[in-house]
């Protein structure tokens, strides 16, 4: 390898390329540790594009499929998901005054892609299609789907065009004896011909006839197919590695990922590996150059010369971006093609990238952060190693520099003109059949006619079909919700009257069960929504935690830090526990690493060794049992259940030390204030007023914390719910409240909660606090909760097919507390699967509506906002964001799972304590794995949000990200008017009215008579009983 | 005791191969069974077979009994040369052969929900099938001719497990590294069979290793064919549990799903090299120079695993190289002569490790309860570890490269030259007109 120097480079080209990469780096994953899994949209770096066309650059750019697939969505038309009224209104809107215009005087062009649409287009490889042609009976009968009046008609011209106009020339071709007949305009038939008794041909059946026809069309369709003539076709610009690979079948890539994917890891290993990589701190590149410089490395032929190069660098004191720029230089990528060239090489090896990069720019979230400036040096390693792949693949397949060094330059596709023209053929031939288009009036287009015709054909590409499709899938459901929405909202927006209490819940869709069933348990009860973390941003340490956790959104840095602690009396009898837990935790981690040495390990297995069997047997066959048996024990060495929050600060300041945890008392007030007035709750207190954060248990699950409360960075929100009641119910926060206008009845008492959404159960804190006079009005609450629990956790079994459709709500309860106990459950719940809507506004407009548990909601009053609608623009901000983030995270994952997602989870391997690889040695990989997103529809989120279109745009203007993402229309918006029920439709920059086609919903006495017995997603109807 | 014995012996056998018929014969007649069917008939075979062994135990304590041997025929028999089907129950195959079915057992249950809704579900239950089937014949093989069998049912198995997710290029990839290790393996057990066959016309286990129960024997070999025949079942040894030279393949074997991992490479198969030797030990108390090899191989496999483990920063990777680390170390307690304290070794290490391997997706919170329990980040992280040390834990001591460039390499290049000999030869002997001709079939060759 030769050395050239980059000093002819200015600062300025090293600031550029500086530049590019982090520019780059916007691209890739943005997931942190997955242990506090982070919803967002899988595309933020193109959210400035509107969402389609966002869609169109990023699939080849990730090299993932934008949409479903068509047969996919065939699959949805034809089972009545996606509707002809659906088709037939995208078409029309996205045609707008084109839809009407006239193709060759055979059709308009609406007709013709509604054709395209509803009828099945095949499409295939050359070898397939070929088969197909030669194998099947493409050319023998019609396409199953053609309509019979399509076929009919076209046999009986087909039948009077051959024998009047055709056969004449034929036959006169023929008897000219022996010599080589001239050629006439016919002549394209005379193949097709001479397969046929032509003898006979009126005496020819239909079915012959059918043949005939399509032999002839066949024909004609080739003909025009190769006559127009084809684009060149580029595709995404290509590394070398591309070119090489398609030259040589031999991957450089796979050579690179074998060390760099083990170099990754021990760079970003948070305690898993023992040793600790040499020269760590030092970086990436220096610790590359250090360990793999020495000589006598890896005996790989592709790494000879390795340790040499790499003393070299060190000798020449390059830098990483020096040597990025050698490497550059020597793999002949000129200064044009660096932000391709970077892109495309970071994108190559995108999870352990994006690891990197998240670990630098978001220190605060790891223990064992990255220094800064990792991801260049992660880019000058590749390089390195980029170069000795490809020059040792090069060099043994004999191919010259001149041809793999080509930078990133677009690729152009070598035109393959006949595989392509047989596509075309075999487009036209299908288009044909189901637009009833006869061989005659194709074969009497003229020249621009036909180009015209492949042109029209060919503009409706298969994405675009798909992207039309997607439209119509949405608008299937809209439809259906706006539809809800309107009758539902007929009812008068009141409170609930003489409430016995009230619950607050998070924004969640899993919490529209949970909060109809308990409306539905006890008429009684209100219910409101609000993001999990309930405004109080904090750092939490529980009694038995070891670290603060952060329980806020993403986009929040906690100013406070909160801990939990036993009560100050048993303050000796936690320390014992304390003591107890920490030896059996020592002993426990010293089995756990001692298995894995040589003596310890030896002598663990060959002594108590089998007796793992028991724990073994136990937990796979029993275990729910188990962790019952479990617990008891457990509960012997926990915290005692009684324990307090510190929640007032001594110090002025905020801190991370004794007198720094905690509020102070106006801060408190403020907290107490947020709340209320966001979700509307500012008078009529109930006796008892909820919180609940939520949580999800689950064993053998390295993505648990996706299933955790997506506004507290995947922890369970029970501390801010526990923290809010807490300070809500001190006297002096009452009394600040009092003079701002929320009058507190002292009768009223506010208490937090965790509801798991695992196993349906509700947690109490601070029980011990609530007075006297309070208890019966708890306990009749808490069986109200109780049944609704079991509600809720019937409902969630019909989507879990292992759970029987018959099961009994008490049962189904068992259900689902089996499935968080076991081990080998990877279907412990569904999340936030089923989401397609978001609702802001009054609970009580939808009070009673089965949603299915496919709606986020966030309460408002839009009566109590001022003109401003401060509180509407407060909310809005975090919840778009957030709720548009979990929306098009399942979105992608769900449409291409291995690509954007993070695949099936069975061969997940956790590398690193930070995320999953597949298998022993693969890229990183984020998103969500296939068995949390397969229940899935892919929509975009609908915001169906109670107030005017001025407020929206007026918060629009003043919230850039809200605006970008509904105006770009990553997510959907409809307007419900809080006096009437009128709703408009914001599409393209317009709110439109909609205009309702139903009168009436279905009603229904209980939710489980409208559920009861399916497994699908299920429509709206109106529960009666709440 | 005489009386049921051969009953029950037939049935521990004879239920994992039903199960493997029952299941494939679904599948092949493309009636796959559903989920909870296919499960159903796991379970029942599993427990059936477990059960068949347990009473065997049982009988063999109680009477006394220490080899119990169950003829079912022979595949071939000639004067003075026969092929034997037969099986043993002895102290070594009893206990593993209840291990196999205990573990394989749990694993299965495990597996029916791990795997529920999954496209490959059958496929990987016939796989698993034929896994069961091969351990359990291993395991009570009397003669080299059926532990062959039961080892080859093993080695596809695990193969296809391997490559389960054959729509990525990796698992494949991985799974023919896999299966080109075994094949190896396969072919020095094969031809240690052969050795043996042309030494004493059969490989029946009780007349080459004599009458007495395990692990009593004496060999019945001659001394210098002692080291032969025991220099290949050691290669066949290491090559099925990953010992030194070839430890490359075991984390590669992780790219099947969770539960094939755990028992295929953590507990069983794993095992299933020094199992060999352990059947064999009264070889190696004929040949000191065998022994020192087992031995050799064993300490070098565990201290090499067991730093290479320290660097693994991946869950899998970290407890395939722990289940190498004493592994090897049981290898070398076989070497040793310690063979009862090899056999509970094995037993009470499987047990670990599956436990370990199923829980190996629970790490993260596993690690969370540990630290809250401390109240500390986990301790014990060594810094200030050697480059050159380190570099080599981290790339595995070099063995996959040193296999590619110094086994395979070689060999592909002798083949390639031979091929071309050849190729030339012929072409030479169909004269010049001929080539051109040739020329095709040389290209259809290639593909």
């Amino acid at each position: 390898m030769t050395s050239s120097s980059a000093e002819t480079l200015s600062p300025s080209e090293f600031e550029r390329l500086r530049q590019i990469i982090i520019k780059a780096a916007d691209l890739l994953p943005s997931q942190g540790p997955i242990t506090a899994y982070v919803f967002d949209n899988t595309l933020r770096a193109l959210e400035d594009l509107p969402f389609h066309e966002a869609l169109k650059r990023g699939g080849p750019l990730f090299g993932c499929e934008p949409y479903l697939s068509l047969a996919r969505f065939q699959q949805e038309y034809e089972r009545g998901r996606i509707t002809d009224a659906d088709l037939e209104a995208v078409v029309k809107e996205d045609l707008g005054e084109n839809a009407q215009q006239n193709i060759l005087g055979l059709c308009t062009r609406s007709e013709l892609w509604l054709a395209m649409l509803k009828f099945p287009l095949r499409a295939a490889s050359a070898a397939e299609l070929r088969w197909f042609i030669a194998e099947s009976d493409a050319l023998k009968k019609f396409l199953p789907n053609a309509a019979p009046s399509l076929r009919e008609a076209p046999l009986d011209r087909t039948r009077r065009w051959i024998l009047q106009d055709v056969l004449p020339h034929w036959s006169e071709t023929k008897s000219r004896d022996g010599r080589p007949p001239a050629p006439s305009r016919f002549s394209l038939f005379d193949d097709v011909f001479n397969g046929f008794d032509v003898g006979q041909i009126e005496r020819w059946p239909d079915h012959v006839w059918t043949e005939f026809c399509l032999q002839t069309l066949w024909r004609v369709s080739h003909q025009i197919a190769s006559t127009v003539p084809l684009a060149p076709v580029v595709g995404p610009p290509r590394r070398p590695r591309d070119i090489l690979l398609e030259l040589t079948n031999e991957d450089s890539d796979v050579l690179v990922s074998s060390v760099l994917v083990r170099l990754c890891a021990a760079f970003t290993d948070q305690g898993l590996a023992e040793w600790v990589l040499p020269h760590r701190e030092e970086g990436l590149f220096a610790a590359f150059i250090k360990i793999y410089g020495l000589s006598g490395g890896p005996p790989a032929e592709w790494l000879r010369g390795l340790d040499k190069e790499l003393d070299r660098i060190a000798e020449q004191r390059l830098g990483p971006l020096d040597s990025i720029l050698e490497s550059l230089q020597l793999l002949g990528v000129t200064e044009d093609d660096w932000t391709d060239f970077i892109s495309t090489t970071l994108l190559a090896l995108r999870g352990w990238a994006g690891l990197l990069w998240q670990n630098e720019v978001r220190s605060d979230r790891v223990p064992i952060p990255v220094p800064a400036g990792t991801l260049i040096e992660f880019m000058a390693v590749r390089l390195i190693l980029d170069r000795f792949a490809l020059e040792s693949i090069a060099r043994r397949h004999g191919v010259a520099k001149e041809i793999w060094q080509h930078g990133a330059r677009p690729q152009v596709k070598p035109n393959h003109t006949e595989d392509r023209i047989e596509a075309r053929t075999f487009l036209l031939f299908q288009v044909s059949q189901f637009m009833g288009w006869y061989p005659s009036v194709l074969f009497g287009l003229s020249a621009a006619q036909t180009s015209d015709l492949v042109r029209e054909l060919e503009t409706f590409s298969e994405l675009e079909r798909r992207r039309l499709f997607q439209i119509a899938f949405e608008r299937n459901y809209r439809q259906r919700a706006l539809n809800a929405f309107s009758v539902q909202t007929r009812q008068q927006a009141k409170r609930v009257e003489d409430v016995q209490f009230q619950a607050v819940f998070c924004i969640d869709a899993r919490e529209e069960s949970f909060r109809r069933h308990l409306e539905e348990t006890n008429p009684r009860v209100e219910t409101f929504a609000a993001p999990g973390f309930y405004c109080v941003p904090i750092y939490y340490r529980g009694v038995e935690d070891a670290h603060f956790s952060t329980l806020c959104p993403i986009v929040v840095r906690p100013q406070h830090w909160i801990i939990e602690e036993p009560l100050y009396s048993m303050t000796q009898v936690e320390g014992r526990r304390a003591a107890t837990r920490k030896a059996l935790g020592t002993a426990q981690h010293q089995v756990h690493v001692g298995s894995r040495s040589i003596l310890k390990g030896a002598l663990l297995s060959a002594s108590i060794g089998v007796f793992a069997s028991v724990p073994l047997v136990a937990r796979v066959l029993f275990p729910r049992l188990t962790a019952r048996i479990r617990r008891k024990a457990e509960s012997l060495v926990k915290p005692l259940p009684v324990t307090r929050l510190r929640l007032e600060r001594l110090d002025e300041k905020p801190s991370q030390t004794d007198s720094g945890f905690g509020f102070s008392l106006p801060e408190m007030i403020n907290f107490g204030e947020r709340v209320l007035r966001d979700i509307g709750l500012t008078q009529g207190f109930a006796p008892i007023v909820m919180f609940f954060g939520h949580g999800s248990a689950c064993q053998n699950n390295p993505h648990k914390s996706a299933y955790d409360c997506g506004a507290c960075t995947g922890m369970a929100g029970s501390p801010n719910a526990r923290a809010l009641a807490a300070m809500l119910n001190d006297p002096r926060v009452r009394e600040a409240l009092a003079t701002r206008n929320i009058i507190i009845p002292a009768t009223t008492y506010f208490l937090g909660g965790l509801h798991n959404t695992g196993d349906d159960t509700t947690t109490f804190y601070d029980l011990d606090l609530l007075p006297r006079a309070h208890r019966p009005m708890f306990e009749a609450a808490k069986d109200t909760l109780d049944q609704a629990c079991e509600r809720n956790a019937h409902e969630r079994c019909r989507r879990f097919y292992s759970a029987p459709l018959n099961l009994t709500q008490s049962d189904a309860l068992l259900h689902v507390e089996d499935r968080t106990e076991d081990l080998a459950q990877v279907r412990p719940e569904f999340g936030n699967s089923t989401n397609a809507l978001c609702f802001v506004g009054r609970r009580s407009r939808v009070r009673g509506l089965f949603m299915d548990r496919r709606c986020f909601m966030h309460s408002y009053d839009p009566t109590t906002d001022d003109a401003e609608a401060t509180i509407l623009a407060r909310i809005l901000g975090p919840v778009v964001f957030v709720c548009a983030g979990i929306n098009l995270q399942y979105m992608f994952s769900y449409i291409d799972s291995p690509g954007w997602g993070s695949g099936t989870k069975l061969p997940h391997n956790i590398t690193s304590l930070l995320g999953v690889m597949d298998g022993a040695a693969s890229d990183l990989r984020t998103g969500l794995p296939w068995q949390g997103v397969e229940i899935h529809e892919p929509v975009r989120l609908l915001f169906v949000i109670e107030s005017t279109p001025e407020i929206l745009e007026k918060i629009m203007n003043r919230n850039p990200v809200v605006g970008r993402l509904i105006r770009n229309e990553w997510v959907q918006l409809a307007i419900l008017n809080p006096e009437s029920n009128e709703i408009l439709h914001y599409k393209n920059g317009k709110y439109e009215p909609y205009h309702p086609d139903v009168v009436d919903l279905p009603a229904v006495a209980k939710s489980s008579d409208w559920y009861h017995g399916c497994r699908e997603h299920l429509g709206f109807a109106t529960i009666r009983s709440s | 005791m005489d009386s049921i014995a051969p009953y029950l012996g037939t049935l521990v056998v004879a239920v994992p191969a039903l199960l493997v018929l029952v299941v494939g014969a679904a599948s092949l007649f493309g009636r796959p069974l559903p989920e909870r069917k296919l499960t159903r008939c796991i379970q029942f075979a599993i427990v059936t077979g477990l059960l068949a062994a347990l009473v065997m135990l049982a009988l063999m304590l109680i009477t006394g009994t220490r080899h119990v041997p169950i003829e079912l025929g022979d595949w071939v028999s000639i004067p003075h040369y026969h092929f034997h089907i037969k099986f043993i129950f002895d102290r070594l195959s009893v206990p593993f052969v209840i291990l196999t079915f205990l573990l394989c057992g749990t694993v299965g249950a495990f597996a029916a929900n791990y795997m529920h809704r999954e496209p490959g579900f059958t496929r990987f239950h016939i796989s698993y099938a034929i896994f069961v089937l091969g351990m359990v014949t291993t395991s009570l093989a009397g003669t080299i001719e059926t532990l062959f069998a039961g080892w080859e049912f093993v080695g596809l198995s695990s193969a296809l497990l391997v490559a389960f997710f054959h729509e990525r290029p990796a698992p494949v990839r991985n799974g023919l590294r896999v299966w080109a290790v075994y094949r190896v393996s396969d072919a020095a057990l094969l031809l240690a069979a052969v050795v043996m066959h042309h030494l004493r016309g059969h490989g029946d286990f009780d007349q080459l290793l004599g009458n007495a129960s395990w692990p009593e024997g004496v060999s019945h070999i001659e001394s210098g064919a002692t080291f032969v025949v025991g220099a290949l079942l050691l290669l066949a040894a290491a090559g099925k549990s990953a010992l030194v030279p070839f430890s490359s393949w075991l984390p590669r074997a992780m790219e099947g799903p969770t539960p094939s991992s755990a028992i295929f490479y953590g507990a069983l198969s794993v095992h299933l090299g020094a199992f060999l030797l352990l059947r064999f030990s009264p070889l190696l108390d004929a040949s000191p120079a065998l022994r020192v090899a087992v031995i050799v191989i064993g300490l070098i496999t565990a201290v090499f695993a067991a730093i290479t483990a320290r660097v693994q920063s991946d869950i899998k990777s970290a407890l395939s190289y722990a289940s190498l680390t004493q592994v090897g170390l049981i290898v070398m307690e076989i070497g040793l002569g310690l063979r009862y304290l090899a056999l509970i070794h094995i037993l009470g290490h499987g047990c670990v490790r599956t436990l370990q391997f199923l829980r190996a997706p629970a790490l993260l919170q596993d690690y969370r309860t540990l630290e809250n329990a401390i109240g500390k980040k986990l301790p014990s992280r060594s810094a200030g570890v050697r480059e050159w040390a380190y570099r080599f834990a981290l790339e595995r001591g070099y063995l996959d490269i040193l296999l590619d460039e110094y086994i395979a390499r070689p060999v592909i290049w002798f083949f390639k030259k031979s091929d071309d000999l050849e190729r030339r030869y012929v072409a030479w002997l169909r004269g010049s007109v001929a080539a051109t001709t040739d020329k095709r079939d040389d290209a259809s060759l290639e593909d």
